[in-house]
C-alpha cells in the first residue's frame, strides 16, 4: 500500500540544502552559532520572503498533500499533532509536539494511541480549535476526491480500509475517539511504535467541518498556523500567505514566523532560480527555493566565487541510490553474480558522476548515515573506493562466467544526477575492468518508474534510490525488504522480492517498539543483515546544496528535510 | 526540353572539357568558391573521422578512460586547470565528471555523426529509388500502393517515429546500425516521390518509348534510359540530405535514444554538456562547434551540388536571368562562380 518512490521523489524535492548566509549568519537560536561573519545578523520580524520554485505548491489541502513532517509551506499553514524539530543536523530529526502537549501517550503494545491539545489554540478567525476537527480533518483525507495523501492511515486505523470519508459515510471513523475537546484517541489495528512520526503529516491539522468546502478547500484553507492563504492562483502556481493575526507564539515553540509576508512563486526552470538567487536582485535578495539543489556544474560555479560560497546551505536528507537487483532474472539468481557486481562497482567515479565529493558520499549501507534511521556501518562487499575488479573476476569464474559476462543496465535518462545516464556509464566504465559488459537502456523517466516498479516489467539490473517518509529505519527499510509488501498489481519496490519469514517478523518486532532510539538500533541490525545477501549494491547518499538571497538570515536545516525550513528564515 | 551541354574553359588555360556528368559536376562545383571551401572542410571531417584511432593514439588517449585525477570532485567534478584542461596530454581539454578525454571524444564523435548520417542517407536513397520508379513504371495499382505509402511515410514526423522505434527495440541490438537503420527506413518518403515524379515525365519521352517499342524489358528501360536521367536530382537531394540527418542523429542522442555509451557521440556530448556552459564552457562549445561546421559545411555542399546540376541555376550563372541588375549579376557572377583572377565561360548547345 505504501507509495514510497512518490513520498520519496516529493521529499526529495521538498529537501532543500540550507544557504547560510554570509553576512546573514545564521545563528539559528538552536545550533548555529559563530556563523556570522559581520553585520548585525539577529533575525527580526517583517519584511517579505519571495520562494522561487520549480514545482507549484498543487493540491493545497491537507488532507491531499503528501509531505515529510508536514512539508515547507503547508506546515506554515497547518499545525499538526505533532511537528519536526526545527533544529539544525541530527536534532532536527526528531519528533516533537505541535499542537499537542506530547509527541502522543501509547497504550502497552503501542497500538491505542492518546493526545491531548494544548490550550489556546485557534484558527485564523479566532475560531478554538477543537480534537474534533483533528478527526474531521483525517476523515475527509479518506474521501476519494480528496486523495492524494499518504496510504498508512488507512492501513493502521482499525476498521478503515474501506472508509470513504466523511461525505459519504457521516457516521465517521470509529477508531478515532474525542471524549472532550482536548483529548483524541488513536486505535490501530497493530502496533505502530513510530505512530507520533506519522501525525506530522497535514492530515493531522484541524479542519473545521462548517467551513469545509470539499474538492475547493484547498483555494483557502482555513489556517492554523502563523500564516493564512491570502492567494493561490493556478493551483499553487502563485501563492501569497500574510501573518495570521490569530496564531500564538505561546501556543508554537517550533515556528519563528519572522516575514510578515511570504510569496511563493513556481513554474520556474532550476537553472533559472539559481541565477536569480545568486544574483539576488531587488525581491531575490530576500528569496529562497524549497525544491532546487545546486547541480555539479552550478556548483563549481558558486565554489568558484566566496560572496556565493558563502550563501550555500548543506543539507542531509536520508537518502540511499543504489543498484537494485531482480533475482528472478537471470543470471542476477546467483548471488555470485551480484556479489561480483559489488566488488566491482568503483563508488569514486560514480560519486564523481553524481556530482562530486560535495554532493555525493559513499555509500556501503542501505540506510541513510544518520543515527535517527539506526545507522550501523558495515561493508559486506569491501572493495575500497575505486572497487575490486580481480575478486569480481574470481566471484564470476565461481559462478562459472569465466570469460565475463554481458548484462543490461536499465536506467532513467532524467538529468538528476541520481539514476540518470552519467551514474550507468560510469558503472559501465568501472564493470569492464571486471569482465562484465553493461549495456545500457535508457529510459524516459515516467517510462521508467513504471517499468521498474511493476513486478511485471522489472528489469534484473537497475539504478534506484529510496528516501522515507520520516527518519526512520522502518519506513527505509520494510517498503524495500518485506516480503508483505510485494504489489502484485500496482507500484511494488521490494524490487528484490525478498519474502523472509525472519525479516518480516523482526520488522512486526521492531514496529511494537515506543523507544525509537531502542527501535534505531535494531534496525540497523536488521539493515546489516539483509545487506550480506546483495539485494541492493548501496551507491551513494546525496548530499543538497542549495543558494539562498544575499539577505537571507537564520538558515536552519534539520536533517529530517535536508533543506531550509522556511519557518525560520528571516529577511530583516 | 533542352538538355544543356556545357563545357567549361578551365581558368586561364583554354582547353574546352566536353561535358561528361560527373566532370560537369566537379566544374560547376568549381566555380562556386563556397561548395569548394566546404568541399574541402567535408574531406577533413571524413579524414578526421576515419583516422580517429590514429589521432588518439597520437595523442596518447582514448575516448572512454575515466581520469579521476584530472577533475576536482569537491567542486561538482570540473576540470582542474585552466580551460577546461587543455594541454599536452589532453588537447581539447577533459569532460567534467569524468575526466575523459574530449579530443578524443570529439573525434570518434565524428565517426558517429558521420557514418551513422552518410549510411543512412544510402539507405534513403536506395529505398527512395526503388519506390519511386516502381511506382512510376508499374501498373496503377502498384502506383496506387506505393504512392499511399509514400504518403504516409511523408506525413510521419521523422523525430517522433524515430524515438518510438528506437525505444522499443532490445538494448542488445547494434545501436549505431540500429539508429542508422531507423533514421534511413524513416525519411526516404521525399526522395522516392520526385523520383516518381522525375520518371513519370522522363518515360513519355521518344527515347524511353524507342527503347519499348524496339522490346527492352521494364527494368532494362529503367537502368538504362531512366537512371541516368534521375542521378541530377536524387544527388542534389541526397547532399540535402546528409546533414539533415546528421542533425537527426544527434537529436536523438541528444534525447537520450541514439547510440549508447561509452560510444561517444556529439549529440550526447551536447546532452551532458548544457548544464556545464558557464563553469566549463569548452566541454559546450566543442561539440555544438563540430556540429555547426558539418551541417553548415555539408549544406553548402549540397547547396552548391544542387546549383550545379539544376540546369536553370546554370543559365542563372551564365547570364543572370531572375535578377534585377544585370550589371550587378555581373559582378556577383564573377565573384561567385571564380573569383576576381578566373575567368570562367560557359557555352551552351541545344541538344
Amino acid at each position: 500500500m505504501r507509495q514510497p518512490s512518490v513520498i520519496a521523489r516529493r521529499v526529495a524535492a521538498a529537501s532543500v540544502s540550507l544557504v547560510v548566509a554570509a553576512g546573514a549568519a545564521a545563528c539559528g537560536p538552536k545550533d548555529n552559532d559563530a556563523k556570522g561573519s559581520g553585520g548585525d545578523s539577529t533575525p527580526h520580524k517583517g519584511g517579505t520572503l519571495t520562494v522561487l520554485n520549480s514545482q507549484p505548491q498543487t493540491d493545497f489541502d491537507p488532507a491531499r498533500l503528501y509531505t515529510s513532517g508536514g512539508g515547507n509551506v503547508p506546515s506554515l499553514v497547518f499545525r499538526t499533532l505533532t511537528t519536526r524539530n526545527r533544529a539544525d543536523g541530527a536534532a532536527g530529526a526528531k519528533v516533537v509536539p505541535d499542537l499537542a502537549t506530547d509527541t502522543g501517550r501509547p497504550s502497552k503494545n503501542a497500538t491505542v494511541w492518546t493526545y491531548t491539545l494544548k490550550k489556546g489554540l485557534t484558527y485564523e478567525d479566532g475560531t478554538p480549535i477543537t480534537s474534533a476537527d483533528i478527526k474531521y480533518g483525517i476523515e475527509r483525507s479518506f474521501a476519494p476526491e480528496l486523495s492524494g495523501g499518504a496510504p498508512y492511515l488507512r492501513d493502521w486505523l482499525t476498521g478503515a480500509a474501506d472508509y470513504q470519508g466523511p461525505y459519504k459515510d457521516k457516521k465517521g471513523l470509529s477508531a478515532i475517539e474525542t471524549p472532550d475537546d482536548r483529548t483524541i484517541v488513536f486505535h490501530l489495528n497493530k502496533p505502530e511504535g513510530e505512530f507520533p512520526f506519522l501525525a506530522t503529516q497535514t492530515q493531522f491539522a484541524p479542519v473545521p467541518r462548517s467551513k469545509d468546502t470539499g474538492t475547493k478547500y484547498e483555494e483557502h484553507p482555513v489556517s492554523s498556523g502563523p500564516y493564512e492563504v491570502v492567494k493561490n492562483e493556478n493551483d499553487g502556481e502563485h501563492v501569497l500567505l500574510k501573518r495570521n493575526p490569530h496564531w500564538s507564539e505561546a501556543t508554537d515553540d517550533q515556528r519563528k514566523a519572522y516575514p510578515d509576508t511570504i510569496d511563493v512563486r513556481s513554474g520556474l526552470d532550476s537553472s533559472v532560480i539559481d541565477q536569480r538567487l545568486s544574483a539576488s536582485q531587488g525581491a531575490d535578495a530576500a528569496a529562497v527555493t524549497t525544491d532546487t539543489n545546486l547541480g555539479p556544474a552550478e556548483l563549481a560555479k558558486v565554489t568558484g566565487d566566496k560572496d556565493l560560497a558563502a550563501r550555500v546551505g548543506t543539507g542531509h536528507f536520508g537518502y540511499t541510490n543504489y543498484i537494485a537487483f531482480n533475482p528472478t532474472v537471470k543470471p542476477f539468481d546467483n548471488p555470485k553474480v551480484r556479489e561480483a557486481i559489488a566488488y566491482a562497482v568503483d563508488r569514486s567515479s560514480v560519486v564523481n558522476a553524481a556530482g562530486g565529493s560535495a554532493l555525493a558520499e559513499p555509500a556501503t549501507t542501505f540506510l541513510p548515515n544518520q543515527k535517527s534511521f539506526g545507522y550501523t556501518p558495515y561493508d559486506p562487499f569491501p572493495a575500497g573506493p575505486s572497487g575490486n575488479p580481480a575478486k569480481a573476476r574470481e566471484l564470476l569464474a565461481q559462478a562459472g562466467y569465466k570469460n565475463g559476462l554481458t548484462v543490461t543496465l536499465t536506467h532513467s535518462n532524467a538529468k538528476d544526477f541520481a539514476t540518470s545516464p552519467e551514474i550507468a556509464t560510469a558503472l559501465q566504465d568501472a564493470l569492464k575492468k571486471a569482465g562484465i559488459t553493461v549495456r545500457l537502456q535508457g529510459l524516459e523517466d515516467n517510462d521508467y518508474r513504471d517499468t521498474v516498479h511493476s513486478v511485471k516489467t522489472e528489469p534484473g539490473f537497475f539504478l534506484a534510490g529510496w528516501g522515507a517518509d520520516w527518519p526512520s529505519g522502518g519506513p527505509f527499510l520494510a517498503p524495500i525488504f518485506d516480503g508483505r509488501q510485494i504489489v502484485k498489481d500496482g507500484a511494488n519496490f521490494n524490487a528484490s522480492r525478498l519474502d523472509d519469514k525472519s525479516v518480516n517478523n523482526e520488522i512486526d518486532a521492531i514496529n511494537k517498539l515506543t523507544d525509537l532510539d531502542a527501535a534505531a538500533k535494531r534496525w540497523g541490525a536488521l539493515d546489516k543483515k539483509i545487506g550480506g545477501r546483495a539485494l541492493v549494491v548501496p551507491l551513494f547518499h546525496p548530499v543538497y546544496k542549495r543558494l539562498v538571497g544575499k539577505d537571507v538570515r537564520n538558515v536552519v536545516i534539520s536533517d529530517w528535510t535536508g533543506v531550509l525550513d522556511i519557518s525560520q528564515v528571516a529577511v530583516k | 526540353m533542352s538538355e544543356a551541354l556545357v563545357t567549361v574553359e578551365a581558368a586561364g588555360t583554354g582547353s574546352t572539357v566536353p561535358a561528361a556528368s560527373g566532370a560537369r559536376l566537379f566544374w560547376r562545383l568549381r566555380a562556386q568558391r563556397a561548395a569548394l571551401v566546404a568541399a574541402a572542410v567535408v574531406a577533413l571531417l571524413v579524414l578526421i573521422a576515419l583516422a580517429a584511432p590514429l589521432l588518439t593514439a597520437v595523442e596518447g588517449q582514448d575516448p572512454t578512460t575515466y581520469h579521476p585525477s584530472l577533475i576536482d570532485s569537491a567542486r561538482g567534478g570540473v576540470p582542474v586547470g585552466s580551460f577546461g584542461g587543455i594541454g599536452a596530454d589532453h588537447w581539447l581539454g577533459v569532460e567534467p565528471q569524468t575526466g575523459r578525454d574530449l579530443f578524443a571524444r570529439l573525434v570518434y564523435g565524428a565517426r558517429v555523426s558521420l557514418g551513422v548520417a552518410l549510411a543512412a542517407t544510402v539507405i534513403q536513397v536506395v529505398v527512395g529509388v526503388v519506390v519511386g520508379v516502381a511506382a512510376a513504371l508499374g501498373s496503377q495499382w502498384v502506383d496506387q500502393l506505393l504512392s499511399r505509402i509514400t504518403d504516409v511515410i511523408v506525413a510521419m514526423p521523422l523525430m517522433i517515429m524515430s524515438l518510438a522505434l528506437l525505444a522499443i527495440v532490445p538494448a542488445s541490438f547494434p545501436r549505431p546500425v540500429l539508429v542508422t537503420l531507423v533514421i534511413g527506413l524513416v525519411a526516404w518518403g521525399s526522395i522516392a516521390k520526385i523520383v516518381r515524379a522525375q520518371t513519370l515525365s522522363t518515360k513519355g519521352l521518344d527515347y524511353v518509348s524507342a527503347a519499348r517499342l524496339s522490346g527492352w524489358r521494364t527494368w532494362q528501360i529503367a537502368r538504362r534510359e531512366l537512371l541516368p536521367g534521375l542521378a541530377a536530382p536524387v544527388i542534389t537531394y541526397a547532399a540535402l540530405l546528409v546533414p539533415m540527418n546528421i542533425s537527426v542523429e544527434s537529436a536523438l542522442s541528444f534525447l537520450g535514444v541514439g547510440v549508447k555509451p561509452p560510444t561517444p557521440s556529439w549529440g550526447q556530448m551536447l546532452t551532458a554538456a548544457d548544464v556545464w556552459y558557464q563553469a566549463a564552457p569548452q566541454y559546450l562549445l566543442l561539440p555544438a562547434g563540430a556540429l555547426f561546421v558539418t551541417v553548415l559545411s555539408l549544406t553548402v555542399l549540397g547547396d552548391g551540388v544542387r546549383t550545379a546540376l539544376d540546369p536553370r541555376a546554370a543559365s542563372r550563372l551564365r547570364v543572370g536571368t531572375g535578377r534585377k541588375d544585370p550589371a550587378a549579376n555581373a559582378r556577383a557572377d564573377v565573384g561567385q562562380t571564380a573569383g576576381s583572377a578566373d575567368v570562367t565561360k560557359k557555352k551552351e548547345a541545344s541538344a
